[in-house]
Order: C-alpha cells, then structure tokens, then sequence
C-alpha cells in the first residue's frame, strides 16, 4: 500500500467534512490505509435511492460490499467508500450491481420519503456502533451461509447414499430371484421325476398283476413277491437284476485272515493327541542325560570301573533302599549325581532315601530337582513325576505344611486320576487343612 | 444369465429337523425314500423311512431297537430285496427288510465294540461276484461278512498277537469288477489307511498319513480299481490314482487342505466318477472334480512305473449348518439329489444343479 500523503490525521470525526474533491488519505485505526472515495453520485425518488460509486479500475471481483439497514460501506482495494445513510432502507430487498468500471446499488427505503441527503451526520461513538453492527452482522450471515451450504451437502450425501443403497438392494433383489427360479427349476424337475417313476411304478405292478405268477419261478434265489414292493423302479434296472439273479451267485469266500501291525510310535498316543514337540524335546533330554558324565572330579581315581558308571550305582542304591540300608543308598545316589547330574531318577530315589530317613528338607529339595529334570510334561514321564509329586507332598505334609503338600497330591492326581489312595490321602490333608483353619 | 450361475448350485431343498441324533442318512435304491438312523436320548437307536413328497418330508416308518445305529448300507442286497445292513453301537451286524423290521434277516454280533463303519458291494445291480458286507469297528478289526455264512466273517483283518489296536474308522470296498477279484481299503485313527486284496488275502498297500483318516472311498465299486479318495482331521484330504503301483512308492495321490476342520464324508457321484463332494466339520459341503494329467503313468527313477496323480478344483461349496456333516449319500437314480445329515440333528435333501455341464 503506497503511502503518498502521510500526514498526521485530523481528528478522525472531521475526515468526513473534508472537501472531497481529491483523495484524501486518513490513517484509520480499522482498515488499512483505503482511499475514501468521494465522487460517488446518487438519486432518489419515493420509494428508492440509487447510489453509483465509480470502481476506478478495480476489477469488479476484488469490490466487497457490506450493508445493513443504515449504513454501506463499499471497499475496493485500495478506495474505500462508505456512508451512513439518511433513513434505514430494507437491506434484503435491495440490490448492487457490480460492473463496466462502476458500482451501482439500488436500495430500497423502508418509509416512502425523500431524502434531503444521503449522509447523516452522526458523532462518532455512534458510527462506530452501527460500523460494528455492520460487521457483525457480515459475519452472521457467512455463518448462516456455510450452515446452509453444510445442510445441503449432508442432504446431498444422504440421497446418493440412499440410491446407492436402492440400487444394491436391486442387484440383490435380482441375484436372489435367480437363484429361486433356478430352485424352482430344480424342485419341479424333481418332482416330475417322481410322478414319471410312480406311474412307471404303477404300471409295472398292474402289468405284474395281469401276468401273474409265472415269472417269478424262474428266480431260484429270491423268495419275496415282487408286489411286496411299491417302487419298483424303471424296467431296465428290474430286467438287470433278474439276469443276475438267475445265474448262480459264487460260493461264499473261504474264510481267511489277514493280520495286520500299525504304523510304529514311540508314545502310545494317536498323531493327534501326541504333543509332538514336547516329546521330542523330552527324547532329546534323555537322550544328553545319559550322554553327561562329569568327569573331572579328582576322587574320581581310586573308584573302581563299576563305581563309575551312575546306572550301576544307581541299581546298588535301588538295592540298598529295598534292604532298608538308606544311608547307604544316599551315598551311592550322591556318587551317582556328582557324576550324572542330569538323571531324574536319581534325585527321585534319593529323595525318598531321605523321606524315610525323616531329612524333610532334603527330601522335598530332591524331588524338586526331579521334577525340574522331568520337565517338558508327557506321557512317557508321567510315573517318575507322579512319584516325585508324592514324595514332595509327602514331605511338606510331615513339615506340617499342608497346603504345598495339597498341592503336589493335586498335581499326583491330575497325573493319575484313578489311584484311590491318592485321592484318600488328598482328602485326608483337605480335611485337616479345613480343620485348623 | 450371469456367469454366476454356470457353475453347479448346491441348493438345499428340504430341511427337516429330528428329535434324534443322526447318524447316517441312506437312500433306499430306486425309490424316492431314504432311511435316516440314529439313537433316541433315552439311548436306543431308531431307523425312519421318509420319502419326498411336494417339497416335505414325510415319515413313512419308524422303528425303533434296542441299541443306537451308527451306520448302514444297501450295498449289498438286490434290487427286489433292498435289505438294510446295519452295524450299531453294540458290535451287532445287522440285515434288516424294513417292509418287515421286527427281526432281522441276518444278524450276527460282529465286533466287540462299536462297528464305525460299513460297506457293501455286490447288490444292487453293480458289479459281479457274492454280495459282501465290510465292517470296520473300534476294536481295531476288518472283517468281511457273507449273509449264506452264519457267525463267522468269511474274512477277518486284525492286529497281530500284542499289538496295540488302533481304532478303525472307515471301510471301503473296491476293485470288483468280476467274479473273484475285490479290495478293501480301511482307515484307521492313527492315519494308517491299508488296502487289502481279498483274493490273495493279503495286504496289498499301506501307507499313512499322518492324521486320523475319517472316510475313505473308491469313485467305483465294480471297475478296476482307479481312484481313492481318504479324508482325514484337519481338513485334508488325499486323491490317491489307484491304477499303478509302485513297488516301494506306492499309488501316486495329490492332497488338498479344505475345509479347516475335520472332513467327515466323502461321496462320489453316482453319474459321474470324477466328480465327488465333501463333508465339513464345520457344517460346510465342498463339490470337488478330479483332472486327470496328461500322462497317468511315467517312468521312474528304476525304470519302474509310477503313477501320477491329477488335480482337483473345487466346484462350489456351501454351508449348511454350524454342526459338523456326518454323513452324505447321493441318489442312485436322480444326478444331483443327495441328502445329507448333521449332528445339529436335522436332514436336508440338497439339489446340486449344472452337474451335467461340469
């Protein structure tokens, strides 16, 4: 925005009353700096007043016009026109035509009178009221506009999505009449198929009754009367079966067997309750269990051969807890771990060593060990942790402590759910659980 | 009309709901009728006759006996007999006229536990040579029945002496096409299916595969043997091309994974020996064509020959209900009217369409 007559502005209620032969730039607080125009001209008669308000070369796209009932205010980048009009005029029905270099506004008066001017001459707080009045009420109307604008597209929406809807619904509508012609179709063939058979049915009985008995003596097999039977069937398939019938049927086949083996498995469950990683995985372990010899230990020397193997040691400890020698086996399993720590039985048995040894604590550590090496579940170790589940159970329920012990004769019995005395020895603890709490 | 409806439809026509769980649904041959049995909840087993009639079912014959019926066949009877073989929960092998159901024709207890499954072949016009009933039970036996002996199976296919029996779950005949030659195939629920020959008495083929084998069934009884079709848990099924036979490698097959559940059934089309359809555990019915290569043999690596095996498109499919399809029989007479049973304990009769342009 150029800037040619800066100078200091006058009072901003007197610009109005400068002579407005040439324009005069007044720095106004609201705008930028426009340009007032002043060679606007106007007529009147009763009941209309015309304003015109030359554009000056602004393109008439780049004019905005506010108007309200008492004021118009026409800005053009960089001019600026307004004026406070003589009386109110119906802002609605008036109208602005915008063209050929010039603006013409065509407003119509609320009260059929003469004007004497066009301007009134109003302090300045009240232009500022009807100034703002102005914009506000600029400002309602774009809100009513884009609310109206919101309002037809969301009705615009809702038609199309309704004739989408109209026009799938058809498609449906014609892809299901189809498919019932074609049912139709087919239900009626059917049907027409079934009358054919009974008539031809029919037919052949009365045939049958007509001829009597004679044919059937030559069938030396079957014994029933053909007019036992309503449904014959067609005649080509009743002349088939009397052919054969009318030959001799072979011999029944001399009896024979053949015995057969399944597919080999290592479980004995099916393919399809086996839990194929699972038992690989338990395979495996075994597998390395027995392979695990430590041997790097320096008492190691002065044992003899026997002494070394863990199975071998192992069977002596078995042997030593069935004498009733259970120190004795304690030692042989301890050897046995330290060189195998990997074996479960091991800890299992000794375990029980220290069960009937009454060393609680050793016990139930064993056979926790047990069940750490027992781990991953299946059916092949379902005993040894069945075992080691007892013991352990066993063990706490000595140290009075009845709810782990509870709790390892539950899993005992999820193992083995028919064992009688595991289910009286776990009710047994249940009750006295219940007892002392 | 639009492309869509060239391929065969498989339209349920009727659906008729039972008060009784439903085994195994059979078409009576050459009849509009089929038998439907079952066991009652007070835990006896009832056959019901029920023919079509503008567009219902309505029951002819309802029989009621001592022990639920698990499976049956008109296999091997003859076209005026139309006697119903049935094996139920008992063991029992049972041959029944229905015409007169009091007692039956022939009876005997055939296993020790419950008969799965029931074949026979024959009857009915197809084929030459005895009429025969297989039956393959729980027990983990096969055991082929003639209705001229008494008490004892004129074949007998067991376990040998200690060996953990394996439950079996279907029975197939085969390979009859004169007077002595005939096959059964049996699958078992560890997956092994084996293929006996009753003529050499012996086992001619096994191999297995890997899951319980629910169904198995030649695409024909009476001709030399040619196709095999073995269902099994988790919706696979395997196409075995039973015309050649590798001396280590066996028959050639394709497999196909449908369904996503247990395949219950699987029935070729009486018509058409090419064209078979499938039964779902989920309620869903699967119509399945079989290509043949272009060359059914090739030689190979020895110089020996192998067969090839073809491949299998599906058709159409269907679901019918939420509860597994237990049994599937197509008509003999009418191409396309099959009817079928669930365990959400209802029947429907079912038109498959376009059959004759597949």
């Amino acid at each position: 925005m150029t800037d040619r007559h800066p100078s200091i502005a006058p009072p901003l209620s007197n610009h109005r009353h400068v002579v407005a032969t040439s324009v005069y730039v007044s720095l106004r607080r609201e705008s930028e700096m426009p340009l007032i125009v002043k060679d606007h001209t106007w007529t009147q008669n009763q009941n209309t007043v015309y304003i015109s308000v030359p554009l000056k070369g602004v393109k008439p796209a780049s004019v905005h016009v506010t108007c309200t009932d008492e004021y118009l205010k026409v800005s053009f980048p960089p001019f600026l026109f307004e004026v406070f009009l003589f009386g109110s005029i119906n802002e609605e029905r008036s109208e602005a035509r915008i063209g050929n270099g010039v603006a013409v506004f065509t407003l119509q008066k609320r009260r059929d009178e003469s004007w004497e001017q066009l301007f009134t001459n109003i302090d300045k707080d009240k232009q500022k009221q009807i100034r703002e009045q102005a914009v506000l009420k600029v400002q309602q109307k774009e809100a009513e506009k884009s609310k109206a604008k919101a309002a037809r597209i969301q009705q615009e929406k809702k038609y199309a999505l309704e004739t989408m809807m109209k026009l799938e619904n058809k498609e449906r509508d014609r892809i299901q009449k189809m498919k019932d012609e074609e049912c139709a179709r087919a239900t009626a063939e059917l049907d027409f198929w079934r009358e054919t058979q009974r008539k031809t049915a029919e037919e052949k009985e009365n045939q049958q009754k007509t001829r009597g008995t004679g044919p059937q003596d030559n069938q030396p097999v079957n014994q029933k009367t053909v007019t036992l039977m309503r449904n014959t069937g067609d005649t080509t398939s009743g002349q088939r079966s009397r052919k054969q019938t009318a030959k001799d049927l072979p011999a029944p086949r001399s009896a024979g067997c053949i015995q057969i083996s399944f597919t080999p498995r290592v479980f004995p469950t099916a393919l399809r309750e086996s839990r194929v990683p699972e038992e690989e995985e338990w395979l495996k372990k075994q597998a390395e269990a027995r392979r695990a010899v430590d041997t790097d230990l320096a008492e190691l020397d002065d044992l003899r051969e026997d002494e070394r193997n863990p199975d071998w040691l192992k069977e002596k400890g078995d042997k030593l807890f069935m004498s009733g020698n259970y120190q004795a086996a304690v030692n042989a399993y301890n050897l046995a771990i330290k060189l195998n720590r990997k074996i479960p039985a091991l800890f299992s048995n000794r375990a029980a060593c220290h069960l009937k040894l009454r060393n609680l604590h050793k016990a139930i550590e064993d056979s926790s060990q047990a069940l750490e090496l027992l781990k991953p579940a299946v059916a092949a170790n379902a005993s040894a942790r069945l075992k080691a589940h007892v013991r352990r159970g066993t063990a706490f329920c000595e140290l009075e402590l009845y709810v782990e012990g509870l709790q390892d004769y539950q899993a005992a019995l999820e193992i083995d759910p028919h064992n009688a005395a595991l289910r009286a020895d776990s009710d047994k603890i249940c009750e006295i659980i219940q007892g002392t709490t | 009309m639009s492309s869509a409806l060239e391929k065969p439809q498989i339209i349920a026509h009727i659906q008729k709901s039972l008060n009784y769980t439903v085994f195994d649904s059979q078409w009576i041959p050459c009849s509009a009728k089929f038998v439907c049995m079952g066991n009652f909840a007070r835990g006896s087993g009832v056959l019901q006759i029920y023919e079509i009639q503008h567009g219902e079912l309505q029951l002819v014959r309802e029989i009621e006996k001592a022990k639920p019926i698990k499976c049956g066949t008109f296999g091997a009877t003859s076209l005026q007999q139309r006697h119903l073989a049935t094996g139920d929960f008992d063991g029992s092998l049972n041959v029944w006229n229905l015409e007169v159901p009091e007692s039956p024709v022939y009876s005997v207890k055939a296993h020790k536990e419950i008969i799965n499954s029931i074949d026979g072949v024959g009857g009915l016009g197809i084929g030459d040579g005895a009429p025969e009933i297989v039956t393959g039970s729980r027990d983990g036996t096969v055991k082929v029945w003639d209705s001229r002996q008494k008490d004892t199976p004129v074949v007998n296919m067991e376990p040998m002496e200690g060996e953990t029996k394996r439950d079996c779950w279907t029975v197939a005949f085969g390979h009859a096409f004169n007077d002595q030659d005939r096959c059964v195939c049996a699958g078992y629920d560890n997956g092994d299916i084996k293929l006996f020959d009753l003529r050499n008495m012996s086992l001619r083929w096994e191999t297995n595969i890997k899951n319980g084998v629910c169904s198995v069934e030649f695409d024909r009884k009476d001709i030399n043997m040619n196709k095999l079709v073995a269902t099994s848990l988790e919706g696979k099924f395997h196409v075995f091309d039973m015309r050649t036979q590798h001396p280590t490698k066996g028959f050639a097959s394709v497999s196909e994974k449908a369904h996503k559940s247990t395949i219950w059934q699987v029935r070729h089309l009486p018509q058409n020996r090419d064209i078979f359809m499938t039964a779902g555990g989920a309620g869903n019915l699967h119509l399945w064509k079989y290509e043949y290569p272009a060359q059914r043999t090739k030689k190979g690596a020895d110089d020996v020959d192998m067969g090839v095996a073809g491949s299998v498109n599906l058709l159409q499919n269907v679901t019918l209900s939420t509860q597994p399809i237990s049994s599937l029989d197509w008509s003999p007479d009418k191409q396309g009217l099959c009817v079928c049973s669930s365990f959400d304990q209802s029947v429907r009769v079912l038109i498959v369409t376009k059959l004759n342009t597949v």
